[in-house]
């Protein structure tokens, strides 16, 4: 019995575990008429209660020539799960944002470029674990190669 | 020992406002008393809450009702008012001349305690916009129009601001804390308002546009066609029961004795928009269906209510084929255009918006 | 404190109100319009139609009674008397409706600087000002009016018809309960 039961919480960690994603969206998803100056919204996937995920951004881009990174206050929204995330890195140069969260023991990451018009949907990238300096530096770099032109 | 306890006087001692045997002997007793001592830094905790409170800046509107209210009396400097005169009355004289000098203008109806300010805003001869230093207040009733050459900016109370560009015209129809209402005419407006929802309204001829926080654009002409584009946050566009909810980036057109159309994404295909154009037309629905993107399930989920059963099958398909269809929404449920089903589908596809 | 205004009015502009001089009158609203007009916002419960409401009484009657203003008082006295005695008027109308009415966006938009920061110090503003609201009104208003014009203990006892021991004893109550009921806030502010 009390190996079953033990079997019950590993596959249900396991679960947990598994599928553990950001979803991004504009800020008419969040329904929240407080985020509606956000440069976007996302909220969180595959954690069992959404409330318990831990999420952190960072703005992470080139500015003159330097590389910066500035890191965001995620505003919590009224469902739970979702977020805001408001604009506080410079409007020069280029920028993405780069989301990292946990859940349990379960891991997510995702990169949202951003472009003159907000963030660029098709170009995020998700990861099951927290986006490496080497993803971010790629994902920078058709951000600056466009700006060059 | 303990003497009488000093809760009471706390706030006394914080603010140095006690005699200084008074404190004295306050201070001897805090020195003994620890539950006076925990009183003492609620108060000091209280207090520094304060901070958060932003002072507020009396609106001019103010000092205008008071100039309109203010009882006869002779006056040691009468520069604007003389006996006999009142206040609107020179006001309006001062309208009649600015017309004249072709521009903007308004009508006074009624006085109204509860107004918004309007900065009139001529473009001069080389284009560039310069301030006419006039504000005025208007309130329920009042007209504003302008004409080729001007357009103006209104201040809605405290939640925003409403630009009128050239040949508009606009009455103010709700100024109160639980309502911000103008219908407009005819011409263009460009709303920027931050307010929470059923605040602030727009009323054309063929639709209303409710904010629901945001900032956007207005077009229409008398008979009630136009187009609301909207730039920030998301708007609700509503007509006789028939509502569009038209985020950021995208348009909605509205057309006499219609209301409000499907609304589109600006960046969504031609074909999708010119199709959109001419909904009645024979291929115009297969050429939506087939050209639409993730995207565009904005303008399908708002045709799915306006379609016929057969055409609504084929919209949820092609909806089901673009988009995971939520477990919670039935494909039977959004045939019957089941209000919640839809509803619950609408939440989840504003992710993909 | 915050002074919203370190002005003062002197006495030879209180003295040209009392002749009449419209623009003495203007020089006279201008120095205390904000911190009137905060008074009775917060008051309020952030009612802007109702403050402006109470501010435009305020003056009006000032301007017909300045005459009556015969200096052996502060002049912020006597105006603050005018501002307590109209709130409660007011409220007497309006018996405590506008509570249930959606109140003051005024923090809810962005005003300056980072949006983030906006909505962060707007959340503060809300709910310190939500704890004002519930305090009672007699209360309430000794902490307004210690708060936004920094009345002396002597001069609110003249201003509320009260001792300055009842004064002491509004402030220390009003404050202890603010300090209740921003629990959370004042945890996270540290």
């Amino acid at each position: 019995m009390l190996r079953l039961g033990i079997a019950n919480l590993v596959v249900a960690m396991l679960a947990c575990a598994e599928g553990f994603t950001f979803v991004i969206g504009s800020p008419v998803a969040s329904q929240q008429f407080q985020f509606k100056a956000a440069t976007f919204v996302f909220r969180t996937e595959g954690c069992g209660d959404a409330g318990t995920a831990q999420v952190s951004a960072t703005a992470e881009g080139v500015l003159k020539g330097e590389r910066q990174s500035v890191v965001l206050k995620v505003m919590p929204g009224s469902k739970p799960g979702v977020y805001a995330v408001f604009q506080s890195w410079p409007a020069e140069g280029q920028w993405i944002v780069n989301l990292k969260g946990t859940c349990g023991n379960a891991h997510a990451g995702a990169i949202v470029p951003m472009g003159p018009k907000g963030f660029i949907r098709e170009s995020a990238k998700f990861f099951p674990h927290p986006a490496t300096e080497s993803e971010v530096e790629t994902a920078l770099k058709p951000l600056i190669t466009g700006a060059k032109k | 020992m303990f003497g009488r306890h000093i809760r009471h006087q706390v706030a006394g001692l914080l603010d140095g406002e006690l005699p200084l045997a008074e404190r004295k002997r306050i201070e001897d007793h805090l020195a003994v008393c620890g539950l006076c001592r925990a009183e003492r830094e609620q108060v000091r905790a209280g207090m520094s809450m304060l901070k958060h409170l932003p002072p507020a800046q009396a609106p001019d509107t103010i000092w205008n009702a008071i100039e309109a209210a203010w009882p006869e009396r002779q006056q040691r400097s009468g520069a604007w008012f003389r006996q006999g005169f009142r206040p609107w009355f020179l006001a309006y004289a001062a309208l009649v001349m600015v017309a004249a000098a072709g521009i903007a203008y308004w009508t006074r109806v009624h006085h109204h305690e509860r107004q918004w300010e309007v900065v009139k805003i001529q473009v001069s001869a080389g284009g560039d916009k310069e301030p006419i230093r006039k504000v005025a207040g208007v309130g329920p009733g009042d007209w504003i129009e302008t004409d080729a050459a001007s357009s103006a900016r209104i201040r809605v109370g405290q939640i925003g601001s409403v630009d009128v560009g050239p040949n508009a015209r606009l009455r103010v129809v709700a100024t109160s804390p639980l309502e911000h209402r103008l219908t407009l005419e005819r011409g263009e407006i460009h709303a920027k308002i931050s307010a929470p929802p059923k605040l602030f309204f727009v009323e054309t001829a063929s639709a209303t546009a409710e904010d629901l926080g945001c900032e956007y654009s207005l077009k229409t002409d008398v008979q009630g066609l136009g187009v609301l584009q909207v730039t920030l946050g998301w708007v609700s566009f509503q007509w006789k029961g028939i509502e569009s909810l038209v985020p950021a980036g995208a348009s909605c057109r509205t057309r006499p004795h219609a209301g409000p159309g499907v609304p589109y994404f600006d960046d969504a295909p031609e074909e999708l928009r010119n199709a959109l154009e001419n909904l009645s037309g024979e291929r115009s629905f297969d050429t939506i269906l087939r050209v639409a993107r993730v995207r565009d399930t904005l303008t399908l989920w708002h045709l799915l209510a306006r379609a016929g059963v057969s055409d609504r099958v084929r919209i949820y398909d092609r909806m089901a084929a673009l988009t995971p269809v939520p477990a919670d929404v039935s494909r039977e449920k959004v045939l019957e255009l089941d209000a919640k089903t839809l509803t619950r589908w609408k939440e989840a596809l504003a992710w993909t918006w | 404190m915050v002074p919203l205004s370190d002005r003062e009015v002197s006495p030879e502009i209180i003295a040209d109100c009392r002749a009449g001089d419209r623009d003495a009158i203007r020089v006279l609203y201008d120095t205390y319009k904000d911190r009137v007009y905060s008074v009775a916002l917060y008051f309020f419960h952030g009612d802007e139609s109702v403050a402006a409401d109470v501010t435009q009484q305020v003056f009006l009657k000032l301007i017909t009674s300045i005459g009556q203003f015969k200096g052996d008082a502060a002049f912020s006295t006597w105006l603050y008397r005018l501002v307590v005695n109209a709130c409660q008027d007011m409220a007497r109308r309006r018996k405590s409706a506008a509570w249930t009415t959606e109140r003051s966006r005024l923090e809810e938009f962005p005003m300056r600087g980072s949006q983030e920061d906006d909505y962060a110090r707007a959340e503060d503003a809300r709910s310190v000002r939500d704890a004002v609201s519930e305090l009672p009104p007699k209360l309430r208003m000794a902490v307004l009016l210690r708060y936004f014009d920094d009345l002396s203990y002597e001069q609110m006892a003249e201003v509320l018809h009260c001792s300055m021991g009842t004064v002491a004893s509004r402030l220390s109550r009003g404050h202890k309960r603010l300090a209740d009921r921003l629990k959370s806030l004042i945890g996270a502010k540290g």
